[in-house]
């Protein structure tokens, strides 16, 4: 190896330190669309290699836990299976009762996500997906647990996913028992293991209990509607009078996460289905509430009215509800008025 | 030792840490407290350069992180660059022949190529604070006790010393 003291510092070392210096300013400040694409053609060519290693690490290092999940699955499934018949058909008719069209099932890509060891890993996520398998920009990509993001730029073989944690993210979002429209932003002032997020712009007169699940609403054309965000632990802070901020700790912890579901043709429809309740923390739904019995009779006023569909589907002897006995559906508040929506829900 | 002989050692270090780096480390625990091998082979390989090679050296390997991690393109090859152009004065500077020497090097290089690498792309002030208190400084222990491990496998070609 060289020793220090044979080496005579030149010129020539400070022209390429002040060129390198040079490169890596005109990289910062130029046009995104200039870096995006240079960026996916470096990925997509000399870092094609390690890219692939990476992700034959990844698939490496989780297989074991992949092969006990399929199994716990496959379990789970044999169990259901012997149910099904009965299911499908009570499903069916269920479906005829409320007069429900056949829900849509979202096509969706696996991908691996491929940590990076930089500060910025929890803004933007490397995905082993790209292009060559459908995936697009403004796919919305979502783990077991919610929502994790949505893609930002996509190359041949590997694309870029922009996380909740990145300052740029929004989602349009709703209570999960529709009481209350807002924004879904990540907050300025957590970071690291003390991220979450926050729901901006509920009105004051709306407030949302503690623990309520807070869903993407399908407005904006990027993330269909009812995927979990996460769970309201808080007020964030509030405008007398005016509206009031949540603090919402996120369904998802990209840190953690390896494998995701990048949804490469959004439905425009409600995707609730997919994610059991489980998958968030539990909420109270109207539907489960406890309602006051009411003993069946003529209503009469205001109190009977109220009470009367779920005294009605509390009687009723049979286990099938039938269309009488459905609860109303509550009442969707319209969102406030808001400043022009941008194109996506992400703006960038 | 012939010159050829010692870049050729040193390259396939460097081979093999580029390796470990994208094989090995994803296997490791949590991603932001794994070593940064990509990092400690600029710090080696710019320590037994020029420090404009060490510079070029930096330049083309936050490239690489800002095309995998592009949270502010650029961000990353200013930091690594002012890294790996440090890296080769920090030799002239320090007795640099000395194992630990050589770790401390490696936590220096990693928290200031964090912290550039924070202001660069434009972070909050408790993400900075919070990134350069526990994270970085973790980060840095971890890849210089890896980076140990390695100057100690390759002692004989880097003619590193073992007691302090």
């Amino acid at each position: 190896m060289h020793p220090a003291s044979d080496r005579s510092y030149s010129r020539r070392d400070t022209v390429l330190f002040v060129a390198c210096l040079a490169l890596s300013v005109a990289a910062l400040f130029s046009p995104e669309q200039w870096t995006v694409a240079f960026a996916g053609g470096l990925r997509a060519t000399v870092l094609r290699p390690f890219v692939w290693l990476q992700e034959r690490a990844e698939e490496g290092k989780t297989s074991r836990a992949r092969l006990r999940a399929v199994t716990a699955e496959r379990d789970s499934a044999a169990y259901v299976a012997q149910f099904l018949p009965s299911l499908t058909a009570e499903n069916e008719r269920l479906r005829h009762t409320l007069g429900l069209s056949r829900r849509l099932t979202a096509p969706y890509v696996p991908a691996e996500v491929l940590h990076q060891a930089q500060v910025t890993d929890a803004r933007m996520l490397l995905l082993s997906v790209g292009r060559s398998s459908g995936v697009s920009t403004f796919d919305p990509i979502v783990a077991p647990e919610g929502l994790v993001g949505v893609v930002w730029s996509v190359g041949p073989a590997t694309s870029v996913a922009m996380t909740w944690a990145h300052p740029e993210f929004r989602v349009s979002a709703f209570t999960e028992n529709g009481s209350a429209y807002g924004i879904v932003a990540p907050s300025a002032s957590a970071t690291g293991s003390d991220a979450f997020l926050e729901l901006r712009g509920v009105p004051y007169r709306d407030s949302v209990a503690t623990g309520t699940v807070v869903l993407s609403s399908g407005l904006g054309g990027v993330y269909p509607k009812g995927i979990p965000i996460g769970t309201v632990v808080g007020v964030e802070s509030e405008q007398a009078g005016w509206e009031r901020v949540y603090r919402v700790r996120p369904a998802a912890n990209h840190g953690s996460i390896s494998h995701v579901l990048v949804l490469t043709a959004p439905p425009h429809g409600s995707v609730a289905d997919a994610f059991p309740p489980d998958s968030a923390e539990p909420t109270p739904r109207l539907d489960s509430l406890p309602a006051p019995r009411v003993r069946p009779g003529p209503p009469s006023g205001r109190k009977a009215a109220a009470g009367s569909a779920p005294a009605a589907s509390q009687t009723s002897p049979a286990a099938t509800p039938s269309p009488a006995a459905i609860p109303a559906p509550t009442p969707v508040r319209i969102p406030a008025p808001a400043p022009p929506p941008p194109p996506k829900d992400s703006g960038r | 030792m012939t010159t050829r002989a010692s870049r050729l050692q040193l390259s396939l270090i460097v081979v093999t840490l580029v390796l470990l780096h994208f094989y090995v480390r994803p296997r490791l625990f949590d991603a932001r407290l794994s070593p940064d091998f990509l990092l400690f082979a600029l710090v080696i390989f710019a320590m037994r350069s020029g420090p404009g090679t060490g510079a070029v050296a930096g330049f083309l390997v936050g490239l690489a992180s800002d095309a995998l991690t592009p949270a502010r393109f650029g961000a990353s090859a200013l930091a690594h660059t002012v890294v790996g152009y440090a890296a080769a004065w920090g030799r002239a500077v320090f007795f640099a022949d000395n194992l630990l020497v050589n770790a401390g090097f490696v936590v220096v290089a990693l928290w200031l190529r964090d912290l550039l690498l924070l202001i660069a792309s434009g972070s909050g002030e408790r993400q900075v604070l919070l990134e350069l208190g526990f994270y970085s400084p973790l980060q840095g222990v971890i890849t210089a006790a890896a980076g140990i491990v390695v100057l100690y496998a390759f002692q004989e070609w880097f003619a590193v010393r073992l007691e302090a």
